[in-house]
């Protein structure tokens, strides 16, 4: 007999000798804490969206204000905040829309499509967050590059392109660490999700 | 309301408990993680079955749940990750291993299933329980085409790993 159909023989036969539970026991597990892979990214996707706003709330908007306004880039910042809050609006109503279709009885193909175009949400949200810091700190920097203030204070004789290059590499390398953080904290969570999705879709003939 | 809902579903459960034991039985290599596992399938069970609606078998529903919860949405306890595996340790057949009594066969037999990856272990499953392709097809989510060539292809694996 082909091994296979044997332990399928088997399989059928003595159904393991499980524990049988009691219906007190199975009540008493189905209240436990759960800690489904979904929950984390929930939660994990909401703290990206509230941390950078509570950092805002607590650095205080007061002196970025008058920063701004000693620019004079008060309509800059008007524009900015107004583009950046329509996205963000835009941007929690898809996860919350993606975060509902995310359903355990769904079948796992679907399932797992489902949690990595939430993901994918996120990701874009926190690329948007990545590149409004990029555009607005370098507008920011052309500015404070032209005013008087600092064109006194700095040698007469300085390289502008150095200080340039010198101020872009520090911003992005800020970018670059919230990005690497971003991959390792999701790196743990998804990777697993992710290759057994490629498995399951993968439609290559090769057997 | 919901307590009446609660004693229907302990009672099904109870009735198809075998069900996420099998799951279980495959997707873990001890007690602890076969425990944690359980625990987890119907955690989430209890949370679907509000939306549970009889259009299908309770079984059926049952596997799907159960399959997406073992494959994507448990995460393993740090309780967990540190208990040795008990079959797999340097998973190896040696020739001199090989008996051919059926007891000794199938041991190796389940030996072999704990190397797949989960979705070569879900199919095995959907094939342990005698399920169609058509079936398999449904309950993955995939084409039958697609189901049929990862059968194949899963059940080769396995031949390759009991004869090498």
């Amino acid at each position: 007999m082909d091994q296979l159909e044997l332990l399928k023989k088997d399989w059928q036969k003595k159904d393991h000798s499980f524990p049988k539970l009691s219906k007190n026991e199975l009540s008493t597990i189905i209240h436990k804490r759960s800690s489904s892979i979904v929950k984390w990214i929930f939660i994990i996707s909401v703290l990206e969206f509230v941390i950078p706003h509570l950092i805002i709330l607590f650095t205080g908007d007061g002196d970025s204000s008058k920063i701004y306004d000693d620019l004079g880039l008060n309509s800059f910042k008007l524009a900015s905040f107004a583009v950046y809050y329509i996205v963000i609006v835009v941007f929690i109503y898809l996860f919350y829309k993606n975060y509902k279709s995310i359903s355990a009885q769904s079948n796992p193909k679907t399932l797992m499509h489902n949690i990595i175009k939430t993901r994918k949400i996120v990701k874009y949200y926190i690329w948007f967050n990545l590149s409004m810091f990029f555009i607005i700190s370098v507008v920011i920097l052309y500015k404070v590059f032209n005013t008087t203030l600092f064109i006194d204070k700095i040698p007469e004789d300085a390289n502008m392109l150095i200080v340039w290059l010198v101020s872009l590499i520090a911003i992005t390398t800020i970018v670059v660490i919230f990005w690497l953080f971003y991959k390792l904290i999701y790196g743990i969570l998804l990777n697993k999700l992710k290759s057994n999705y490629e498995e399951l879709v993968n439609h290559a003939v090769d057997c | 309301m919901r307590k009446e809902l609660e004693q229907k579903f302990v009672s099904d459960l109870e009735e198809n408990q075998n069900i996420v034991h099998k799951i279980c039985r495959l997707y873990t290599n001890n007690q602890d993680a076969h425990n944690d596992l359980f625990q987890e399938i119907s955690i989430q069970l209890w949370r679907a079955y509000p939306k549970f609606r009889g259009d299908s078998k309770f079984s059926t529903w049952m596997y799907r749940v159960a399959l997406n919860t073992a494959i994507t949405l448990y995460r393993k306890s740090k309780r967990v990750i540190k208990t040795q595996d008990f079959e797999s340790v340097s998973f190896k057949i040696e020739a001199t291993d090989y008996d051919d009594t059926e007891e000794e066969q199938l041991k190796l037999l389940y030996k072999a299933v704990h190397h797949l990856s989960d979705i070569e272990k879900a199919l095995v499953f959907l094939y342990l329980e005698d399920k169609n392709y058509k079936e398999i097809a449904l309950t993955m989510g995939i084409t039958e085409v697609n189901a049929r060539v990862k059968m194949n292809r899963v059940k080769n694996k396995l031949r390759k790993i009991l004869n090498p």
